[in-house]
């Protein structure tokens, strides 16, 4: 019975979400969680609950917000079963210090450091919006805010961006 | 025009420095490693329709029921998981149907309202909240209305529980949510909203407005 028809197209539809949305499944919990480590635990847990409600999904269109979601719900859960306290940034373990690994490019890390910074509430649109290429609209409807308060944290987060790349260079974040 | 010069104009940032955060955000991916993922048998992810009653000679009941016992066991804890608790069960429901959880001010039709929660059931009425989606579930095996309010911070979902008894109150604590089970006559009401969601008086408006019929 498992080998059916059914139970093979369920298998490829699965997969091929997954090839299309592994990599901002796996950067939406990076930059959640900021532990390399965590978000690699956090997307296996959602790639297995995932599974386990696909039929839950009716539309390939919401695909990618649905398994958004899902990461959103199982980071709070992964954090909420270790009780882990807010990150030092003076002080990373190895596993939140890969994040950020060098990067080729100066400009790059010395951003990525400064978006690592932001707190949770300004981190998590801004990665919505710029990285996932939502709208506003549809942030507020996946975090459950106002979208008037979306706006007011994307605003806000990227002054607190500006000022923390003008404080490290001590020139203009521009 | 580009995601960056659009974000430039909302946010009066230059595209330059927009495209530097679009940079930064793009993490390196690790290779993907597939968790092991549990047969499911699709024939059985169906909704079970209610079955027609017959009486059966009692030998062949018994037998039966021996067999539906063994078949229904294996194939229904292979579908659905199981869960420690009811907290547990209603928050993994939630995954299931996250597009209910959108900011809207449309109301579900009273018709759509009266379908899922049918006045057998319980009667309910708009003075819940502004109530934006409607929908039957199962919770522990039994039909739930799921409905969503909009509460001052977002949505807050709720579900009727009218066959599902709890002792006492049992509050839900995460990071981004918060929520309550409550004992309401021989059932129950969950009602779970973002963390700084005050849930009162929800909680309030949504018990005045709800009454069993069962």
């Amino acid at each position: 019975m498992t080998d059916s028809r059914a139970g093979f197209a369920r298998r490829r539809r699965f997969d091929e979400l997954v090839g299309m949305y592994h990599q901002d499944m796996y950067r939406y919990a990076a930059w959640l969680s900021r532990d390399h480590a965590i978000a690699e635990d956090v997307v296996q847990e959602a790639l297995l609950r995932a599974w386990k409600s696909l039929d839950a999904l009716r539309e390939e269109a919401a695909a990618k917000q649905w398994l958004l979601t899902i990461v959103r719900r199982e980071n709070a859960r992964w954090f909420e079963r270790k009780r882990l306290e807010t990150v030092d940034v003076d002080n990373l373990t190895p596993s939140q210090e890969a994040l950020l690994a060098e990067s080729p490019d100066e400009d790059v890390g010395d951003v990525r450091a400064a978006i690592y910074r932001l707190d949770d509430d300004y981190r998590e649109p801004l990665v919505l919006q710029v990285l996932m290429g939502y709208s506003t609209n549809e942030i507020a409807e996946m975090m459950g805010l106002k979208q008037g308060a979306v706006l007011t944290r994307l605003h806000r987060a990227r002054h607190k961006l500006k000022d923390q790349l003008e404080k490290d260079a001590g020139t203009p974040g521009t | 025009m580009t995601t960056s010069e659009k974000n430039s104009e909302i946010h009066g940032t230059t595209p330059e420095f927009e495209q530097r955060i679009a940079r930064a955000l793009e993490l390196p991916v690790p290779e993907l490693r597939m968790p092991e993922l549990p047969e499911i048998d699709s024939d059985k992810v169906v909704a079970i329709e209610p079955r027609r009653r017959r009486v059966p000679p009692v030998w062949l009941a018994m037998a039966a029921s021996v067999a539906l016992v063994a078949i229904v066991g294996v194939r229904l804890f292979g579908v659905a998981p199981e869960y420690d608790s009811l907290a547990e069960e209603i928050i993994a429901h939630l995954d299931h149907e996250p597009y209910a959880l959108r900011v809207t001010d449309e109301p579900v039709s009273d018709t759509r309202l009266s379908r899922i929660v049918p006045a057998n059931l319980a009667t309910l009425d708009h003075s819940a909240g502004l109530i934006t989606y409607a929908q039957n579930c199962k919770i522990k095996g039994k039909v739930s209305p799921h409905l969503v309010i909009q509460g001052k911070n977002g949505p807050v979902t709720v579900i009727l529980m009218p066959e599902v008894r709890v002792q006492s109150a049992e509050t839900i604590e995460g990071q981004s949510i918060n929520g309550v089970i409550l004992p309401v006559g021989d059932g129950s009401i969950a009602i779970i909203g973002e963390k700084d969601e005050d849930l009162e008086p929800i909680q309030r408006s949504v018990i005045d407005s709800v009454a069993w019929s069962t």
